[in-house]
C-alpha cells in the first residue's frame, strides 16, 4: 500500500463515522456536512434490510429496528459486494448475538431464515432444468422436481403471516418448501406434511415412490391406497404448480 | 449517442421501446452479477435491443483495503457475458477496514493517495484487459485534502492511463458545495481523455448544499454547463442517470431529447459509442 498513515487514518476516521454516527474530528473535513454522509450510507442498508425482511420489519417497533440495524451495520463488517446479499449477513449476525432470546422472539430464527430465502431463491443463478417427458408412472418412474426450491423446517408457522402472539404460540414442526416458479421468477411456498417433506427430499435424492413407500412405518405412518392416493394427488397438484416439473426422461 | 440507467421500474418500458428509447443503456454490474430468474431474462432481452455500457458501484478504487479480485473476477465474466462495451468505475472508496459501506466516499486529495490509485487502476486494466473510465464524484466536504481537487485527478488519469468519466451534474454540484468555478475547474481537467458523459437531477437541501440524489430532472443550469463543455471534448456517450423519484416515460424520454439537440449541435459528427 503506497497510503501515508495520514491518509489511511482520515479514511479509516471518515468509513468508522459512517458506520456508527460518532464524530471524531477529521483533518480538512467540514464536520456539519459530515452528517449527510451518515444518513446516506445508513439509508442504504436500513432500506435494504427491510426490502428484504418485510414481515420482520412489519413487527418490530421502530426503536428496535434502528436499534438492530446500527448495532449490525456498526459492528459487523459487511462481506457482501452486492448489496441484496446483505441479508444473508443480517441472519446471520441476529443468530450469532441470539437476539431470539435477547428480545424473547423464538420465531425469530425461522422468520429470518424464511425471508432471507426467499430473496436468495429469487435472485440466485439459474439451475439448470432437468429433462423430462410428461407421461411416466407416478410409482416406478423417477420424478423430475423443479432444482429451484429449499425445503425448510420450522417451529413456528413463520410463514402463515400471523401476528407475533400467533405466531409464537403455536410452536410444533412445520414444513415448507419454497421454489422459483419458472415462468416469471415468483417466489412461491407451500406447507407440507412430515411424511410429503419426506417424500420431496427423496425424490430430490433421486429415489422413485416405489422405493420411499416402504420407509412410511418407520415414521408410524401406515402404507395402504390412500396414502399412496394422496401423495400420487399432491405430486400430481405440484406439477400444476411448478414444483413437480414431470417425469425423469429415461437415459 | 443518449443512452439511460437501466432500472427495474422501468425495464418492461425499455424492452418494448415506444415511450423510451434511448441509443444505449447502462447496467450497474453489481446489481445484477450471479442473478438467475426474471431479472436475467429481461437484462438479456435489454442487451438484445441495446448497446450495453457499465457503471460499476463496489470496486473502491480509494480503498486502503486490498483489491478484491475474485469480485473483479466476477465483473470481468458479466462484461463477457453482456458484451459490454466501456466500463466505469468512481474515484472513491467504498470499503474500509475490511467492511462495505454500499456508498461512495470522498478520497483524501494527496500524492500518496495518486499513487496508491494509479497502481490500483493499472491493476484493474490489466486483469480486465480493457482500459476504465473513472468518474469525478460528488462530495460534500474535502478530507485532509493537499493538493486541489483538479491537480489530483488530472495526476491520477496521466499517470494510470485511464479514462474520464465526466459526470457534468457532479461538477456543478461540488462547484456549489464548494464555491468554485466550474468551467474553470473543467478545463483543468485533462479533456482528451473523456470518453464518457453522465447527466443527473440533484436536489438542493440547503442554502450552501446540494446532494447528488439522481431523483430529480436535470435542471438548466445543468444543461448549460453541458452545452458549454461538451464544445471542449470529442464525442463520446452521454447518459441520463435517474435512479430515484421516477417519473412517466414521456418526462425522461424529453430530457433524453433534449440531450440529444445539445449533442448534435456540437457534435457534428455521431458520437460513437465509444470514444
Ligand atoms: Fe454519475
Amino acid at each position: 500500500m503506497n497510503l501515508s498513515p495520514n491518509t489511511y487514518e482520515a479514511q479509516q476516521l471518515f468509513s468508522q463515522y459512517c458506520r456508527d454516527g460518532v464524530y471524531k474530528p477529521i483533518p480538512g473535513v467540514n464536520p456539519a456536512r459530515m452528517e449527510h454522509y451518515r444518513r446516506l450510507v445508513f439509508n442504504v442498508v436500513r432500506d435494504n434490510l427491510e426490502s428484504t425482511f418485510p414481515i420482520l420489519f412489519q413487527q418490530t417497533d421502530e426503536d428496535t429496528w434502528l436499534f438492530w440495524v446500527n448495532d449490525f451495520f456498526q459492528h459487523h463488517n459487511c462481506q457482501a459486494t452486492q448489496v441484496w446479499k446483505m441479508g444473508e449477513e443480517f441472519y446471520q449476525y441476529a443468530l450469532a448475538q441470539d437476539w431470539q432470546t435477547k428480545y424473547q422472539l423464538p420465531h425469530l430464527r425461522d422468520l429470518l431464515l424464511f425471508e432471507w430465502t426467499e430473496m436468495e431463491l429469487y435472485n440466485m443463478p439459474d439451475i439448470p432444468y432437468p429433462a423430462v417427458q410428461a407421461q411416466g408412472s407416478w410409482e416406478n418412474n423417477h420424478i423430475a422436481l423443479n432444482p429451484e426450491h429449499r425445503l425448510l423446517v420450522f417451529n413456528y408457522p413463520v410463514h402463515q403471516h400471523a401476528t407475533i402472539t400467533e405466531t409464537t404460540t403455536r410452536e410444533g414442526h412445520y414444513f415448507v418448501v419454497q421454489y422459483r416458479e419458472p415462468a416469471e421468477g415468483n417466489i412461491l411456498f407451500v406447507e407440507v406434511s412430515a411424511w410429503l417433506a419426506f417424500v420431496l427430499e427423496q425424490l430430490h435424492n433421486g429415489f422413485t415412490l416405489q422405493d420411499i413407500f416402504p420407509y412410511a412405518p418407520a415414521l408410524h405412518i401406515e402404507v395402504n391406497e390412500l396414502l399412496v392416493h394422496n401423495t400420487i394427488s399432491f405430486l400430481q397438484d405440484m406439477r400444476a404448480r411448478k414444483l413437480v416439473l414431470g417425469f425423469a426422461a429415461e437415459v | 449517442m443518449v443512452g439511460l440507467g437501466f432500472r427495474r421500474d422501468f425495464a418492461e418500458e425499455l424492452i418494448e421501446g415506444k415511450l423510451i428509447t434511448p441509443d444505449f443503456v447502462e447496467f450497474a454490474p453489481e446489481n445484477w452479477m450471479n442473478m438467475g430468474g426474471y431479472w436475467r431474462k429481461m437484462l438479456h432481452k435489454v442487451v438484445d435491443k441495446y448497446p450495453v455500457l457499465c457503471h460499476g458501484l463496489s470496486l473502491s478504487i480509494g480503498s486502503p483495503d486490498d483489491l478484491d479480485m475474485p469480485f473483479l473476477q466476477q465483473v470481468k465474466d458479466f462484461l463477457d457475458e453482456f458484451q459490454v462495451q466501456l466500463y466505469s468505475e468512481h474515484l472513491s472508496y467504498s470499503k474500509c477496514d475490511n467492511a462495505h459501506l454500499y456508498d461512495l466516499l470522498p478520497i483524501p486529495f494527496r500524492k500518496d493517495a495518486v499513487q496508491h490509485i494509479v497502481q490500483r487502476i493499472q491493476t484493474v486494466q490489466d486483469f480486465l484487459q480493457r482500459p476504465i473510465a473513472m468518474e469525478i464524484v460528488s462530495y460534500y466536504t474535502p478530507v485532509a485534502a493537499e493538493m486541489s481537487e483538479s491537480a489530483f485527478i488530472r495526476d491520477i488519469v496521466q499517470q494510470s492511463g485511464c479514462k474520464l468519466l465526466l459526470d457534468v451534474n457532479n461538477i456543478y454540484v461540488n462547484a456549489f458545495n464548494h464555491q468554485y468555478d466550474a468551467k474553470q475547474f473543467i478545463q483543468e481537467l485533462p479533456l482528451d481523455r473523456v470518453a464518457y458523459i453522465h447527466m443527473a437531477g440533484h436536489e438542493q437541501v440547503s442554502d450552501d448544499l446540494i446532494i447528488d440524489t439522481h431523483g430529480e430532472a436535470i435542471i438548466d443550469p445543468v444543461y448549460d454547463l453541458f452545452d458549454w463543455t461538451i464544445q471542449h471534448i470529442q464525442p463520446v456517450p452521454v447518459l441520463l442517470e435517474r435512479d430515484f423519484n421516477i417519473p412517466e416515460m414521456p418526462a425522461l424520454q424529453e430530457e433524453l431529447s433534449r440531450l440529444k439537440q445539445i449533442c448534435a449541435k456540437h457534435w457534428p459528427a455521431k458520437n460513437e459509442l465509444v470514444a
